[in-house]
């Protein structure tokens, strides 16, 4: 049996809720600081549905350092007072981890979104889904996501999306 | 035809807003439109590219089974099975070449023929499983599109396409033979002709993207093709000049190989948007819940002649740039949220750009005029019954 590393998965828990607290707060900037400074860094949010029948497709492809950080200018500088905001609530729950290698590990975690828009103030669900991350252990001790998939079991989503999931 | 009251403005360029909120408009739209003459895509050939490939969809709430068949022939069937009606197949898509009904244990081959079908001793007597195969609407396709109509009455699909073949054919990267990238679907808080309405066309005043990007644009041609008020626009590729506020400037890049072909849509009435720009090739799948919403289905495509690279470029650009969630489109998804909250307020919304005569419909527009939406809307009055004001 393996021994629980209590340390490791506070660790792991730790970077769960960071970026569950930075997409809540739309802090865009530590949500970017939840990622890797590796080049291959990457995001890809997707459904099921397209992962299930070998379709690569997503909602949001950032399959590189450059295009998460040009998902912050998106955010922050483009969009900026062209849609109905709405605020979300991220409930994560990690599920399996497994170390790689040294300095890898796997991860998968649970997650549902609430959003509620401003104008209309009612809440709903946005998605339901699971987080499949690789995560690094870097040499300061931080963990940092080398890649994450949002892989979505709403295929139909409620609405369009301004904000990572 | 029950006759719904509502009378239209005189002028060409305003349409009442209650024609988008109404209970009773709507319901008759699904008379006199969904299930009336008009020809609505429902898949492309290449979402199943092999044997034993299927796909469902519902239209306008009618589930619809689209399967090719172990010789490669591509049909489409109700997805109800032909003895109780119970749904088919539950799947959004998959391969199968025989599909089995739970209820009874009916089972039909993807000719939709029934095949197999437990006790039929017991039925009537001279049963015949040949009297029996899956029920099937009308369908036709064009360089793989393949639409489907409810009605018997309605023209030839070669006919009701009309003019925007050309634009539909160069769309569809010039023969159809295309590649399935996968899918974003969303529902829209919006009436059906909201979201239509609004989606082929694309205000660039909402779009900070174009400014922010250094992207020019706007000296295509638009179109209306046939009495439905098809909506065309051609322009050759407008592509991001100087320096951009983007670090991975691949994502509005053009890797294709024409640039006189590198922006096509094609709005078919009633809902059904299309475009190719830059190197995305996308098809929209739309198809009304209620009055107060519509589901529509991205379908993003890459070429049967692209290589790994290209398709890993359409891959990222199609994600990124003109869905949902896209650089250049979330707005316009806003849009449709907003204009319908905005149509529950009295009155017309007016169209201005590009209207030079408001008693007169003109057929050729600029690429960033409103007014080429009016034909179509003088279609979709005229097929209402709804009686315009005198003037």
């Amino acid at each position: 049996m393996m021994q629980t590393d209590t340390t490791l998965e506070s660790a792991l828990d730790a970077l769960l809720m960071a970026d569950a607290s930075a997409l809540d707060n739309k802090d865009m900037m530590g949500w970017l600081a939840n990622y890797s400074e590796e080049d291959e860094a990457s995001y890809i949010c997707r459904s099921a549905e397209n992962s299930e029948n070998a379709l690569a497709l997503g909602f949001m492809y950032d399959d590189c350092r450059s295009r998460l950080e040009d998902r912050v200018t998106f955010v922050n500088d483009i969009w900026v007072g062209t849609f109905q905001d709405y605020r979300t609530r991220h409930f994560v729950q990690r599920v399996a981890y497994q170390r790689v290698d040294a300095s890898t590990i796997s991860m998968r975690s649970n997650f549902s979104v609430f959003m509620t828009p401003t104008d209309s103030g009612i809440t709903q669900v946005l998605a339901a889904g699971q987080y499949l991350d690789t995560i690094r252990l870097e040499k300061a001790g931080a963990l940092k996501l080398l890649s994450r998939r949002a892989e979505l079991d709403t295929s139909v989503l409620p609405r369009y999306l301004v904000y990572p999931i | 035809m029950t006759e719904i009251g509502l009378t239209w403005p005189k002028n060409f360029n305003e349409v009442p807003k209650a024609a988008f909120t109404r209970k009773d408009i709507y319901a008759e739209e699904m008379k006199r439109i969904f299930f009336g003459q008009e020809w609505h895509p429902v898949a492309h050939e290449s979402e199943l590219p092999n044997p034993g490939d299927f796909k469902t969809f519902r239209l306008a709430g009618v589930p619809l089974l689209i399967a090719r068949d172990r010789e490669g022939v591509v049909r489409v069937f109700y997805n109800a099975c032909s003895h109780r009606g119970n749904q088919l197949e539950t799947a959004v898509m998959g391969n199968k070449t025989e599909f089995e009904c739970p209820y009874h244990r009916w089972l039909f081959d993807a000719k939709g023929d029934l095949v197999g079908c437990p006790n039929h001793r017991d039925f009537l007597p001279g049963f015949d499983k040949s009297d029996y195969p899956l029920a099937q609407p009308r369908f036709d396709s064009f360089y793989g599109l393949i639409f489907v109509t409810l009605s018997a009455e309605t023209e030839t699909l070669t006919e009701f396409l009309g003019d925007s073949q050309n634009t539909l054919r160069e769309l569809l990267g010039g023969d159809g033979r295309l590649k399935l990238l996968g899918y974003q679907k969303v529902r829209y808080d919006s009436n059906w002709k909201s979201y239509t309405d609004n989606d082929g066309y694309h205000a660039p005043l909402l779009h900070q993207a174009f400014k922010l990007l250094n992207w020019q644009g706007g000296k295509g041609r638009q179109f209306a093709a046939t009495k439905h008020g098809h909506i065309c626009f051609e322009s050759a590729l407008s592509v991001v000049s100087g320096p951009t506020v983007l670090k991975d400037d691949s994502l509005i890049a053009f890797k294709g190989q024409d640039p006189a072909v590198g922006s096509r849509i094609v709005s078919l009435f009633p809902t059904f948007v299309s475009t190719k720009h830059l190197d995305v090739i996308n098809l929209r799948f739309a198809t009304p819940i209620d009055e107060e919403t519509v589901e529509v289905h991205y379908a993003y495509f890459a070429h049967q002649n692209d290589d790994e690279d290209m398709v890993l470029h359409r891959l990222r650009q199609s994600s990124n740039l003109l869905g949902p969630c896209g650089l250049i489109s979330m707005e316009d998804a806003s849009i449709f949220h907003r204009i319908h909250i905005g149509n529950h307020t009295p009155g017309n919304a007016i169209f201005q750009k590009g209207v030079h005569d408001q008693s007169k419909l003109d057929s050729e527009f600029l690429q960033n005029d409103e007014s080429g939406n009016l034909p179509r809307w003088e279609y979709y009055r005229s097929v209402m019954g709804f009686e315009r004001a005198e003037a």
